[in-house]
């Protein structure tokens, strides 16, 4: 999972005016070229930070969004089922880990990161500070959340940064079993009996906003935003990503006799583009910023889990180790 | 007031309301040392890297690197972790040009040890093992690979790691990587679901 909506810091102008020209005309080339960008190459210093944060943001949203999910390992109907999301939850603390590698790789450090995270003081997927009701909810997490950070994703593993790439390369090759596992639990709900097809549609409804929500506000037409996407540190706008989501998983969704919460969606023939209800954005920020169902629920678990781990870290622990940034 | 969820699991926690109140900074202490991990995709293929782990020892680094790097997916016959700080890089180049074309230091010809060479033959993508090399030392070890390693295709970042540095996989231990096969429900392709979704159209069809 689970990039997405990524909201971008807004710098001064005047940190890239304090650059090198004749370095940052180099970098420029070297990216207008189709080359990656590797970690010890000379890079501006809001190349550095975005990347940094957005990497970082994708990193927390995998282990955070493990735990909605991992809620229903015990509780998924049948073994097969339960095999099946343990692998999955497995999997996105993988991706967690490939992830903080690739921004460490930028020169701040996985225990900054992770105290970052618990303070608050860095972001994960808005998603998942919602709470997972039923099983059905954690169908939809793994078949549409799943989808859409897929779309997020491969936009990004196109980017100019190459131990980005790198991670993401591996990420959306295991995503692929994501979704058809996904795919394949609605599936078996939505054409079963009528209080498992009720089970199913009550999750869509639940979870259509905070779909919505994921690929952020439309942003902003700024400079910043045109530097970052000629930098190519971001790869497609919110909007285009929500687009594409919605022109891939909307008609997935009705072939099921599924219905969407919002009267407004339809796709217009002649604009080829998907009209719908404008996402409530004051409560996405309400949300983003503390307020949610879960928000103290899911960094209270983070917090604990690392508290509970520290005597094993300790044990581990050998006295001459010291901290060595990944070369690659 | 201990916190309150919907998973019975964290309310038996029992976690304070106020434990987000004071917290603490993790301390370096929980900072493992640093392993590059390298896996061989199949046979008469190149060792390549995979990424980094975290891991208190060698052999701890080779258990969390296959967990990382050989799960399903990506099949993985033989695994090496290097520590981090053993490897050295040399300088990057970019736009066509060659690491080995800027070297001017000539090789000492002294064969005292084993080294072992990496390459990066495409900016993003992984370096992959080159081959073996006999030198004094890193440097030295670095200019007897351009005569034994250069090639038409231009390399733009070298490696070089002393033979005994390596942990790799024991030969007899390829057993390790069976365990793939019987995981189908870890694989895409266990989730076949067209036919239902056709049998169910054809209902609705025939009900409306």
């Amino acid at each position: 999972m689970y990039g997405g909506g990524n909201v971008f810091e807004t710098m001064k102008a005047t940190a890239l005016a304090d650059e090198d020209p004749v370095k940052l005309a180099e970098f420029e080339a070297r990216i207008d070229r189709g080359e990656k960008i590797e970690p010890t190459d000379w890079m501006p210093q809001l190349y550095r930070k975005q990347l940094i944060r957005m990497i970082e943001q994708h990193a927390h949203s995998e282990i955070i969004g493990a735990l909605p999910e991992g809620t229903w390992i015990t509780r998924a109907p049948g073994f097969k089922r339960k095999l099946a999301l343990m692998a999955k939850v497995q999997d996105e603390v993988g991706h967690g880990q490939l992830l903080y590698s690739a921004a460490e790789t930028l020169g701040k450090s996985r225990e900054a990161m992770l105290d970052d995270l618990v303070s608050g003081k860095s972001k994960y997927s808005n998603i998942f500070n919602y709470p997972a009701f039923t099983w059905a909810d954690s169908c939809f997490i793994s078949w549409l959340v799943d989808a859409g950070a897929i779309v997020n994703q491969v936009a990004n593993s196109k980017g100019s940064y190459g131990p980005y790439c790198r991670a993401l390369e591996r990420i959306c090759a295991e995503e692929s079993f994501h979704l058809k596992y996904g795919h394949h639990c609605v599936i078996h709900l939505a054409t079963g009996t009528k209080k498992q097809r009720e089970m199913m549609q009550a999750a869509v409804n639940r979870w259509w906003a905070p779909m919505m929500h994921f690929f952020g506000p439309s942003d902003k037409i700024s400079v910043h935003s045109e530097i970052l996407m000629r930098w190519k540190v971001k790869m497609a706008s919110n909007d285009a990503c929500r687009q594409q989501f919605l022109d891939m998983y909307v008609p997935k969704i009705w072939e099921l006799g599924l219905t969407i919460p919002d009267e407004k969606l339809r796709k217009n023939p002649e604009t080829g583009e998907w009209e719908f209800t404008e996402p409530d954005w004051e409560e996405f920020k309400r949300v983003i910023n503390g307020d949610g169902p879960c928000n103290k629920e899911r960094l209270a678990v983070r917090k604990l889990a690392e508290e509970r781990g520290r005597w094993v870290r300790k044990a581990l622990l050998a006295p001459k180790a010291k901290y060595v940034t990944p070369l690659a | 007031m201990a916190l309150q969820s919907l998973d019975p699991r964290v309310s038996r926690l029992g976690i304070a309301e106020d434990s987000l109140s004071h917290l603490v900074p993790k301390g370096d202490l929980d900072q493992f040392e640093t392993y590059e991990a390298f896996v061989q995709v199949k046979e008469n293929k190149p060792f390549e890297h995979a990424g980094p782990v975290h891991a208190p020892n060698e052999e701890m680094a080779f258990l969390f690197a296959k967990e990382q790097y050989s799960r399903r997916g990506m099949f993985c016959i033989a695994l090496c972790v290097i520590k981090t700080e053993n490897i050295r890089a040399s300088h990057f180049t970019d736009n066509g040009q060659d690491v080995y074309d800027t070297l001017d230091a000539t090789a000492s010809g002294e064969e005292t040890e084993s080294f072992e060479i990496f390459h990066l033959m495409k900016r993003g993508k992984q370096h992959k093992y080159a081959g073996n090399v006999m030198a004094r030392d890193y440097d030295d070890a670095l200019v007897a690979a351009k005569s034994l390693y250069q090639s038409a295709k231009p390399v733009f970042n070298i490696w070089v790691v002393k033979s005994e540095d390596i942990l790799a996989t024991d030969e007899d231990d390829q057993d390790i990587w069976d365990t793939l096969k019987e995981k189908q429900y870890r694989e895409a392709i266990a989730y076949k679901a067209q036919d239902k979704i056709k049998a169910f159209k054809e209902e609705q069809a025939a009900q409306a």
